[in-house]
């Protein structure tokens, strides 16, 4: 409550003052980050843990920095933080402390939701070699896992749309029966003048919002469990980067659609059962935005340094999901083809032998 | 996967020994006349080259792969002149008047005549018989008769190692098939592979719907007309299908001797 107070207060201020926020362990002092474990506030020298909802308002030290050039300092230390101009959450480069810059959060720019991180660093680094091991075709010093250059937590921004869809289609159907009469065969078909009218919801599809992020990579880290989607509270990144998002709703909406477009067309395929063929003469599908968050989502990025060049790996940071291409080895290509090529001929074999065939 | 691999390679080897170590034990022992070229219609060392190979897979299916052809039948039908030449010259590989696959050829006439006795009849029913016979004809009315012959015995050979009753020309038993196929399923299995190493998409249709609002809110399935087309059946007088094989069939018959045989019959 206190942070989003804050936050609207900041608003006024925007043109001219920068905010950084920056939280003290009530305890000792110390800086406090998000820990992705307990999902609470905690703090590195004393163990001291707190939940973000109740954290107290005295310990969030605001800073306004009334430097117009967009130049942030560190509450803790004093340094000036060199940030770009999409990072809304980062740590001080001098004294490693977590710091929000508030004021790019804040206004317009105030997401509503996020999921915090639910896997820790070491987690992820665990996870990820794991999944480097099961690599089938990832060549052997690939999968070791032990050149990963850079592992960061980063909250990517989305939007969650809420989207209704209301379709109307019409189709000419048939249902084909044959049957003998004599000599002859015949074909009996039967059309029907199909109509459904469908009305459609989908709620909260993500659409990365960010430039930076490869689309189809953060396409597939979904999907996220919503039930953890938390609303915004600027602890939750603390110790983590953030981005503001560089395309607004209206920018993204295209892309929405063309998500759920599949979707759509799938369910009216499931409503048309029964039928030998379908052709559709008229489809309209209407689709209108009731609703869109502005999210951010945990993502973990992995950089991983492999014969000369940088691979770019994403884990979903809440289920642990790994995307990214990782480099294929010719030799295990080959060696799988020639065993599953040669196991199907064996068995093609067997069933010959089974069905009474010759060996050769 | 590899394991595979080495086992194939050792049923293979395994077959070839075997088949080697028989037809030498069995190579010099006595030597019998299957092709009675009557006809002359091939040289002798083609003769030579035809005896050697029926007498090799005659001795892997325990039945004689004869060969017989004529330029007179002494007035009578091929058939009739086959089984006379069998009950006679009481050919067979297990006993007199055993186990035997014999092709007729009657120069005079024409004629193709293929017959199965005993095993041969068994496992070359008239249906087996009528696909060897499509097979070499075309050759026999080029002339090539080495080659018809050569054919003849082959694929004789090959369907006797096929369970009776069962088709010979399923395509699973078909080595271009099986090979291709095995590659085919070798690429798409490997090239999923590397298509999901970077991660499936694992969000379905319904993972954003909300269920409880969405629904069909009118329908209408509106009868139009019915057409009906009407074909003929499609006419199979011609072949009996693979279901033979037992007792006297349609392209067999009874040797005065009484001895049952399969058969198909044809002309070139």
């Amino acid at each position: 409550m206190a942070t989003a107070l804050i936050l609207t207060g900041v608003g006024f201020f925007l043109e001219v003052i920068n905010l950084v926020i920056h939280y003290k362990c009530p305890n000792c002092g110390a800086d406090m980050a998000f820990n992705a474990e307990t999902g609470k506030l905690s703090c590195h020298s004393c163990g001291r843990e707190d939940d973000i909802e109740n954290f107290p308002d005295e310990f969030i030290k605001a800073h306004f920095s009334e430097d117009e050039a967009k130049e942030y300092h560190c509450k803790n230390c004093g340094a000036i933080l060199i940030t770009e101009t999409e990072t809304t959450a980062t740590t001080c480069s001098f004294c490693g402390a977590g710091v929000v810059l508030a004021d790019r959060l804040s206004g317009k720019m105030a997401p509503s939701k996020v999921i915090p991180f639910a896997i820790s660093k070491e987690e992820a680094m665990k996870a990820f070699k794991k999944w480097c091991r099961n690599g089938r075709l990832t060549p052997k010093g690939f999968m070791t896992a032990d050149r990963i250059k850079n592992i960061t937590g980063i909250y990517v921004p989305f939007w969650l749309y809420d989207l209704n869809s209301r379709v109307q289609v019409n189709a000419i159907c048939t249902k084909v029966r044959t049957y003998t009469r004599g000599d002859y065969i015949y074909t009996e078909t039967r059309y029907y003048d199909v109509y459904r009218d469908i009305n459609l919801d989908y709620l909260k599809v993500p659409v990365d919002a960010s430039e930076k992020m490869n689309d189809e990579l953060m396409d597939k880290l979904e999907p996220y469990n919503y039930q953890e989607l938390k609303d915004f509270k600027t602890p939750y990144l603390a110790g983590y980067i953030a981005e503001k998002y560089n395309y607004d709703e209206k920018e993204l909406l295209p892309r929405a659609k063309a998500k759920i477009e599949n979707y759509i067309n799938a369910y009216i395929n499931s409503t048309i059962t029964g039928y030998s063929s379908v052709n559709y003469k008229d489809k309209r599908i209407d689709t209108i935005n009731t609703h869109a968050y502005y999210t951010l989502l945990p993502v973990w990025m992995v950089y991983y340094d492999y014969d000369k060049s940088e691979h770019t790996f994403a884990m979903n940071g809440q289920t642990g999901k790994v995307v990214g291409k990782p480099p294929i080895s010719f030799g295990k290509v080959v060696a799988w083809f020639g065993g599953i090529a040669g196991a199907t001929f064996v068995a093609l074999k067997i069933i010959a032998l089974l069905m009474g065939g010759g060996l050769l | 996967m590899i394991r595979s691999f080495k086992g194939y390679g050792f049923i293979i080897l395994f077959i070839i020994l075997l088949t080697f170590s028989s037809s030498i034990v069995l190579a010099d022992t006595y030597t019998k006349q299957r092709i009675y070229d009557f006809a002359n219609l091939l040289t002798s060392e083609e003769i030579e080259r035809l005896e050697s190979m029926a007498q090799k897979y005659s001795t892997r299916r325990d039945t004689d792969f004869v060969i017989l052809t004529t330029d007179h039948t002494e007035g009578k039908d091929i058939v009739e002149y086959m089984e006379d030449f069998y009950d006679d010259k009481a050919l067979g590989y297990d006993k007199p008047h055993g186990n035997t696959a014999i092709l007729t050829i009657d120069m005079n006439n024409r004629d193709v005549y293929l017959a199965g006795f005993y095993k041969g009849e068994e496992y070359l029913d008239d249906y087996r018989l009528d696909l060897i016979q499509d097979k070499i004809t075309p050759d026999l009315s080029n002339g090539d008769f080495y080659k018809a012959f050569r054919k003849f015995i082959k694929t004789s050979y090959k369907y006797m190692g096929i369970r009776p009753g069962v088709d010979p020309d399923n395509i699973l038993f078909k080595l271009g098939f099986q090979i291709t196929t095995s590659l085919i399923v070798a690429g798409i299995v490997v090239g999923s592979m590397a298509y999901n190493t970077g991660g499936r998409v694992t969000v379905y249709d319904g993972t954003y719907r909300d269920f409880s609002n969405s629904r069909i809110l009118n329908r209408r399935d509106t009868y139009l007309r019915t057409s009906v087309t009407k074909h003929k059946k499609p006419s199979n007088k011609n072949r009996s299908g693979g279901s033979g094989g037992s007792g006297i069939s349609r392209g067999g018959g009874m040797t005065r001797g009484g001895h049952s045989h399969s058969g198909s019959r044809g002309k070139f």
